[in-house]
C-alpha cells in the first residue's frame, strides 16, 4: 500500500482506533481518486439506498394493497400506473429496492467478510486446517451453482431467509481463496516478521498489518457478491422461486410475464419495463463501483481478474 | 500425469457431491412421495392409504431401506439412465429430457460458436488500435454491457424485436402445424425461432472471449519473435494472423469449453424470457408444477455437462500447452 504512503497524516477520524482510523482514511482517500464513472457509480447506489430507506415515505402507497383499478396507465394517482391486482407500481419499485440491496448486502457481507476471514485464519495457521480448507474451496467453486440454486431452492421452499443463505454457501468460496493466497504473500514480508521479534501477538498482526492488506481486494469481491446476489435473487424470482409475500423486482418481472398476452397489450410498458431498468440501473452502479474501487484501491488487482 | 489425476478425482469428487445434494434433497422434506402423488393428480386416486397399503407402497419403492441402500440403489439406476417418472408429464424423467434437450443444444452450440468468433474478431480489431478510438469505444461498451445478466437482456430483445418491430416469433422452436415445403423452409423456421435465443446467449458470452483475446494479443505482440517477424520483412497481414493470433488463440479456444457450460446455466433463464422449448423452460414449468423427479433429472443433466465440460478444459489445456504442466506438478 505504498501508493498511500503520501497522504496527509491528520485524520478527520481521529476519535476512531488507529487501525479502523487507517481503514477510513484509505477509503476516503481513494473515493477522491474516483473516475466520472465510479461517481456515478456512488451517486446511483446513493440514490437507491435513500429510495431503500425511505421507501413508506416516497411510495405514496402501501405496495401490496389494492389501491387503484386493475392495469391503470401511469397517470396522476399512480406514477408509474398499476399492476393486475391494481397494486401501485412504483411503490413496489420502491420497496423492491429494500429487498434487493438487503439480499445483496447481507450475502455479500457474510460471505464477502466471512469467507475473508476464514481463508485468513487458515493461511495464517496453515497445516491440516488449511489443506483442507482448500480442498472445501475447490469443490464449491467448481459445482455449478445456478442449476443447484434453483433445485435447493425449489425444496427448500421459497423465502427470504433461505435464498439468502443458500446465496451464502455458494458466495464465501472466492473471498476465501484469494484472502488466503494475500494472507500467504503478505505473511512472509519482512516488516510481518519483524513485527512479530518485536514481540506482536497473532491477533495483533492479523488485525494491524494482515487484515488491512487483504481488506482492498475484499471490498472489491463483496461488491461483486452484492450485484452476484441481487442476479441471482432476480433470476429465482423471476422462474418463480421468489418468496411470494415479498415485493422483489424479480417477482415483478415473474408476476408481470407470467399475465397472459403480456406482450400483445401495451401493459409491459409500465409492468415489465420499470423493475427491469431499476435492475440494470442498480447492477451498472455497482459496475462502475467496483471497476473504480479496483483501480483506485490497487493496482495490482487489474492484472489478476482478466487472467481468470 | 499426476495432476491429471488431481483434476480427475477433484471431478469425481465433486460429481459425488452433487449426486448426494440431489439425493438427500428430497428425503429432507417434510411429508413423503405419496402424499405429494395424491395431491397432484388431479381427480385420480385420493383416496386416503390405510396404513398397510402405505407400508406396502414404501416397500414397493424401496423406501423403507436403510438411507445408504438406498442411496447405492439410486447410484444404479442413474448408471442405467433411470432417472424416475415424471409426474406432470406422466413418462420417464429421461424421455421428457431427451425431447428438450436437443432445442437447448442447438442454442448453446450456436451461441458458442458465434459469440467465440465474434469474439476474436473484434478482440483483434481492438488490439491492433489500441489505445484509439475504436479500442477504447468498444472496452467501454462491451465491459459495461457485460454487466446486464443475460435474462434481462433476453427481456430487452424481446421487447425490442418481437413487441414492438414484430420481427421474429414470440414464442417456441418452431411454428405450430406448419406445412413445410422442403428441409429449407424447416430450416428457416427452427432458425428464426432460435435466432433471438442464440442472440442473447452469444452477447452474454462475448465480452469475455473478445476482453481474452485483446489481452493475450497484447500481451503476445510484445514477445522477441514478433519483432523478430517484423524484422525480417514479414507483411503486418503475415505477423498478425500466423504470429500474434495463433499463439493468442489457445487459451480462448480452451476458453469455449468453460462456455459451454455457462451457457447451458445461463439457458435455462434466457429460454424462459423466450418460452423457447428446451431444458431450461422444461425446468420453469417443472418448478411450477412442483415436478420434484424432473427437476432433479434436468439439474443433474445440466450439472453433469457444465462438469465435464470443464474437465475437458483441464485436460485438454495440459495437452495443447506443455508449460502448465511444466509449471504444475
Amino acid at each position: 500500500m505504498s501508493m498511500f504512503a503520501d497522504d496527509e497524516t491528520r485524520s478527520t477520524f481521529a476519535w476512531l482506533p488507529p487501525d479502523i482510523q487507517v481503514i477510513f482514511d484509505r477509503i476516503r482517500s481513494g473515493l477522491s481518486k474516483f473516475s466520472i464513472e465510479g461517481k456515478i457509480g456512488l451517486f446511483g447506489l446513493s440514490l437507491f439506498v435513500m429510495m431503500a430507506l425511505f421507501a413508506p415515505v416516497i411510495a405514496g402507497h402501501p405496495p401490496d394493497a389494492i389501491t387503484g383499478d386493475s392495469l391503470e396507465r401511469p397517470g396522476a394517482g399512480h406514477i408509474l400506473g398499476t399492476d393486475e391486482l391494481g397494486m401501485d407500481i412504483w411503490a413496489q419499485i420502491c420497496y423492491g429496492a429494500r429487498m434487493s440491496l438487503l439480499i445483496g448486502l447481507a450475502v455479500a457481507a457474510v460471505a464477502g467478510f466471512g469467507g475473508g476471514a476464514i481463508g485468513i485464519l487458515a493461511a495464517y495457521k496453515g497445516g491440516l486446517a488449511d489443506q483442507v480448507l482448500l480442498r472445501v474451496i475447490d469443490v464449491t467453486m467448481a459445482l455449478p451453482s445456478l442449476p443447484l440454486l434453483i433445485v435447493i431452492s425449489a425444496f427448500m421452499g421459497p423465502s427470504v431467509v433461505n435464498v439468502i443463505v443458500i446465496l451464502i454457501l455458494f458466495s464465501w468460496a472466492r473471498p476465501a481463496r484469494i484472502a488466503r493466497a494475500q494472507t500467504l504473500s503478505v505473511k512472509t514480508h519482512a516488516y510481518i516478521i519483524a513485527a512479530r521479534n518485536y514481540g506482536a501477538g497473532s491477533w495483533y498482526l492479523l488485525r494491524r498489518h494482515i487484515f488491512p492488506e487483504v481488506l482492498p481486494i475484499l471490498l472489491v469481491l463483496v461488491i461483486g457478491i452484492t450485484s452476484h446476489a441481487i442476479v441471482a435473487e432476480a433470476g429465482l424470482a423471476f422462474l418463480g422461486l421468489g418468496d411470494p409475500t415479498s415485493k422483489s423486482w424479480g417477482m415483478m418481472l415473474n408476476y408481470a410475464t407470467s399475465f397472459r398476452s403480456i406482450y400483445f397489450t401495451p401493459y409491459w410498458q409500465w409492468w415489465l419495463i420499470p423493475p427491469l431498468v431499476a435492475l440494470i440501473a442498480l447492477l451498472l452502479c455497482l459496475a462502475f463501483i467496483s471497476r473504480d474501487l479496483e483501480r483506485v484501491l490497487d493496482p495490482k488487482l487489474r492484472g489478476r481478474r482478466n487472467t481468470e | 500425469m499426476r495432476e491429471n489425476r488431481a483434476i480427475i478425482s477433484r471431478f469425481l469428487l465433486t460429481l459425488m457431491i452433487l449426486l448426494t445434494i440431489n439425493f438427500f434433497l428430497p428425503r429432507m422434506m417434510p411429508g413423503d412421495p405419496f402424499s405429494l402423488a395424491s395431491s397432484d393428480v388431479e381427480g385420480e386416486d385420493v383416496v386416503v392409504m390405510t396404513e398397510a397399503q402405505r407400508a406396502y407402497y414404501m416397500e414397493y419403492y424401496g423406501l423403507d431401506r436403510p438411507l445408504h441402500e438406498q442411496f447405492i440403489i439410486y447410484l444404479k439406476n442413474l448408471a442405467m439412465g433411470d432417472l424416475g417418472k415424471s409426474i406432470s408429464n406422466k413418462m420417464p424423467v429421461s424421455g421428457v429430457i431427451l425431447i428438450h434437450l436437443p432445442w437447448t443444444i442447438l442454442i448453446v452450440l450456436a451461441a458458442t460458436i458465434i459469440s467465440t468468433i465474434a469474439g476474436i474478431i473484434l478482440g483483434t480489431l481492438s488490439a491492433r488500435n489500441r489505445k484509439k478510438g475504436v479500442d477504447r469505444f468498444m472496452m467501454a461498451g462491451l465491459i459495461a454491457f457485460a454487466e446486464i445478466p443475460s435474462f434481462l437482456l433476453g427481456l430487452i430483445m424481446l421487447l425490442i424485436f418481437v413487441v414492438q418491430l414484430r420481427l421474429f416469433p414470440i414464442a417456441g422452436a418452431i411454428t405450430p402445424f406448419a406445412n413445410y415445403t422442403g428441409i429449407l423452409d424447416w430450416m428457416g423456421d427452427v432458425a428464426r425461432h432460435a435466432f433471438l435465443p442464440v442472440l442473447t446467449l452469444s452477447l452474454s458470452q462475448l465480452t469475455g472471449v473478445y476482453l481474452l483475446t485483446r489481452n493475450t494479443l497484447i500481451t503476445v505482440t510484445t514477445k522477441d519473435y514478433i519483432r523478430t517477424a517484423r524484422a525480417k520483412g514479414l507483411g503486418e497481414r503475415i505477423v498478425w494472423t500466423r504470429h500474434a493470433l495463433r499463439n493468442a488463440l489457445l487459451p480462448v479456444v480452451t476458453r469455449t469449453g468453460f462456455m459451454v457450460g455457462a451457457l447451458m446455466g445461463g439457458s435455462v433463464l434466457v429460454e424462459t424470457v423466450f418460452s423457447y422449448p428446451g431444458l431450461g423452460m422444461t425446468l420453469r414449468s417443472a418448478v411450477i408444477a412442483r415436478d420434484y423427479p424432473l427437476i432433479q433429472g434436468i439439474l443433474l443433466v445440466i450439472a453433469v455437462s457444465i462438469l465435464v465440460c470443464n474437465l475437458a478444459v483441464d485436460l485438454i489445456y495440459r495437452r495443447l500447452d506443455p508449460r502448465v504442466v511444466a509449471q504444475g506438478g
